[in-house]
């Protein structure tokens, strides 16, 4: 259901992707579970995954977010986001493709020959690409890093070490974030477009995290490059890499009220069906005001997405906004997950049911894209400045 | 040749539908709303005989209150080449909308008219009945198959018991089975390009059309409960269950 009035193209896009979703992707799901359950990979196969590919192909559900000089959709934010809303509310993990999380970065930022060689086969899925920020000792703090770039001759020598790096194995190249100024916070921060295979640039290791994700500590020694792999200013790297964060940030909005969306949606199916000394749970105040409180919040959270998506569409600036949301949506989603497990009993900590999958992803969500601390601070820094809200 | 296909805007066969309190009708305020599923089938035959290069032009149809357009804009989404609104707040009964169809029949020329059988509304499945009646056309209702050749239309019918086929000259009125199709998705680009194409807004007046209402809706209440039913322990029990108690082997 939407909470805000829709043009006919987003509700028809809306609907579509909700048919592919039902008909496509759930179908699905018992099996990825089952896989998981018994220790195999979280993902699809490529039996899976082509015939999916396929379907998207036929229904230009390709390039959603590409700008269409690439042969993308060019989709408004509010569609992308009813777009993601949907898709989430399975636990099959399957993006539109391509998987292009940088693509908004490198359109801030890449030069012409950069567009040719990266952007335009990474917009049209034919190449890959991770992003390495975090550093053992500088996370929420990214400002505080130490990988350092410095000049030798015609190249920059870059040494040092990042981690929790997700997408490395299938990238084609990341892009790296290193220090080239004297500064010590955000100033001489710059990105660097670091092909894969580049002499230097080591895998360190695999780091298996919950949700079945995993993620790469990455060594970089003596690693050379030229100038034509800085990407954007000299020196300016922090500003585009925010840039990319915002609209995640939304997104990770939209993908919290998917999730809950769903887990209410099963909650109301036990709910319903369970009887308890007698009385169906649905009768139950205690779980009739889960429910209530989970409505409201989703209701409240679509608000928020669907506000900042606007605003975004207008060229407004949502620093501030897609916090508000990185905070509010993961933690609403993280209540209203664990309270549809309760609901379950037993039933709800097996994992024959997504519910524990979307639990453990939610719980990731509340630590990258920046910690819900940080960003807390960041809201009340701005609050105390203005002295209101 | 032209082809006129009309859809009805229902509440979504996903939606458990609940009795308003006054009993006057079903809750339809801040309900889904979609394509009637049997015109969607109609409206994906269409586009398969556009494909076919048998039809030239599909003209989707609405009769209803404003909001309607978006089923109109889904015919259009999924290969429709232009629609018309009749826009009307309020009862249509079927012999109304046949009414507003003939009118529309007799200017656009349409050489068929692919209906769904019924609306899952209120299942009356007359509408197609009427029409054919009111334009003196054949008319293959229910079908599962449709063939279009040398001015004539072979058409499949489920029936009680099997599958009949009958042959209609064209102009002629189909109405659509389940089994007939299984529509597409709209596709994103066809839902963008579905926003370029045309739509028409008339009022049933200005088609010459009355559509004050025959019938008068005495009640409309939810069907009796079910009582919870009995489990048998084996196939011998219940056998002996259905000969001796409810008596019907
Ligand atoms: C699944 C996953 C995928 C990731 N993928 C990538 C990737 O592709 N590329 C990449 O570069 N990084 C990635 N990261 C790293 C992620 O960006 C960092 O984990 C995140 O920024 C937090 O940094 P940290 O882990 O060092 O925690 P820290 O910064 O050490 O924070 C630890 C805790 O302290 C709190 N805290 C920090 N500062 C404050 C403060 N001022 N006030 C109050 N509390 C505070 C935090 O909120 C947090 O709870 C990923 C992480 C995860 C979990
Ligand atoms: C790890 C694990 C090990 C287990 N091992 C065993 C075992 O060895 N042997 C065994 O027999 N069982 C075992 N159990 C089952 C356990 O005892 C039951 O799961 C538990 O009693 C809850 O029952 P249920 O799962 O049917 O949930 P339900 O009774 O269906 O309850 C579902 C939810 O409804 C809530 N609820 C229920 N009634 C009311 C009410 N009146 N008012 C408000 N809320 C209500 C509950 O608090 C719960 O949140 C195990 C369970 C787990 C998770």
């Amino acid at each position: 259901m939407s909470t805000i009035a829709l043009s006919d193209e987003d509700r028809m896009l809306q609907e579509l992707v909700a048919k592919f979703v039902q008909n496509e992707l759930m179908p699905l799901e018992p099996a990825i579970l089952k896989r998981e359950a018994e220790g195999g990979k979280y993902g699809l196969s490529e039996a899976e995954e082509a015939p999916l590919l396929a379907k998207c192909q036929e229904l230009g559900l390709w390039g959603l977010d590409v700008p269409e000089e690439f042969g993308g959709a060019n989709l408004n934010p509010v569609a992308r986001m009813l777009v993601e809303e949907e898709v989430s509310r399975t636990i099959v993990p399957f993006e539109f493709p391509p998987d292009s999380p940088n693509l908004h970065m490198l359109m801030a930022a890449a030069n012409e020959d950069q567009r040719e060689r990266y952007l335009k086969p990474y917009a049209e899925g034919r190449m890959k690409s991770a992003i390495a920020i975090s550093e053992p000792g500088a996370g929420g703090d990214p400002a505080g890093m130490l990988t350092r770039a410095r000049k030798d001759g015609d190249d920059w020598v870059i040494n040092g070490r990042k981690i929790w790096v997700s997408r490395v194995p299938y990238c084609d190249f990341i892009i790296l974030m290193a220090r080239t100024g004297e500064g010590k916070r955000e100033e001489g921060m710059t990105a660097f477009i670091v092909d894969k295979g580049t002499p230097g640039f080591i895998i360190e290791r695999e780091i298996p995290m919950i949700g079945g994700r995993r993620t790469y500590e990455l060594v970089f020694d003596e690693m050379r490059l030229k100038d034509s792999q800085i990407l954007g200013t000299l020196g300016r790297g922090y500003a585009p890499m925010q840039l990319r964060l915002n609209v995640r940030r939304l997104q990770m909005g939209a993908r919290c009220v998917g999730i809950s969306a769903r887990a209410v949606e099963m909650m109301c199916e036990q709910a319903k069906s369970r009887v308890t000394f007698g009385v169906p749970l649905a009768d139950r105040q205690a779980i009739q005001w889960w429910i209530a409180d989970a409505a409201v919040k989703i209701h409240a959270c679509r608000l928020m997405v669907m506000s900042a998506a606007r605003t975004m569409e207008d060229g407004g600036d949502v620093k501030n906004e897609a916090s508000m949301i990185k905070v509010f949506a993961t933690e609403m989603a993280t209540e209203i997950v664990d309270r549809a497990m309760q609901t379950f009993g037993a039933m709800g900590m097996t994992k024959e049911l997504p519910l524990q999958l979307f639990a453990q992803q939610v719980r990731l969500m509340r630590i990258y894209e920046g910690p819900t601390e940080v960003h807390r601070m960041a809201i009340a820094k701005r609050v105390l400045r203005h002295g209101k809200v | 040749m032209k082809l006129l296909v009309p859809v009805k805007r229902v509440v979504d066969y996903n939606v458990k539908v609940r009795v308003k309190s006054d009993g006057t009708g079903v809750e339809t305020a801040n309900v889904k709303m979609s394509m009637n599923p049997f015109d969607e089938i109609a409206v994906e035959e269409a586009v398969r005989l556009k494909e076919k290069g048998v039809v030239s032009e599909i003209i989707a149809v609405s009769a209803g209150p404003t909001a309607a357009q978006e089923q109109i804009r889904t015919a259009l989404a999924m290969g429709a080449d232009r629609g018309i609104l009749v826009e009307h707040d309020g009862v249509l009964e079927p012999i109304a909308v046949a009414k507003i169809l003939k009118a529309l029949a007799d200017k656009e020329q349409p050489q068929l008219i692919i209906l769904g059988k019924q609306a899952i509304d209120d299942d009356m499945s007359a509408t197609g009945q009427m029409l054919a009646a009111l334009l003196g056309w054949g008319q293959g209702t229910f079908a599962s198959k449709v063939e279009i050749a040398d001015g004539f239309a072979t058409v499949t019918r489920e029936v009680d018991g099997g599958l009949e086929t009958v042959k209609l000259a064209l102009p002629a009125i189909v109405t659509t089975d389940l089994r007939l199709n299984e529509p597409r998705y709209a596709s994103l680009p066809n839902i963008m390009k579905a926003r370029k194409k045309p739509i028409e807004t008339v009022k049933p007046a200005d088609l010459g059309v009355d559509v004050t209402p025959r019938l008068t809706v005495l009640k409309v209440e939810e069907p009796a409960k079910r009582s919870a039913g009995v489990k048998v322990g084996s196939v011998a029990e219940l056998v002996d269950k259905l000969r001796n108690e409810a008596k019907v082997i």
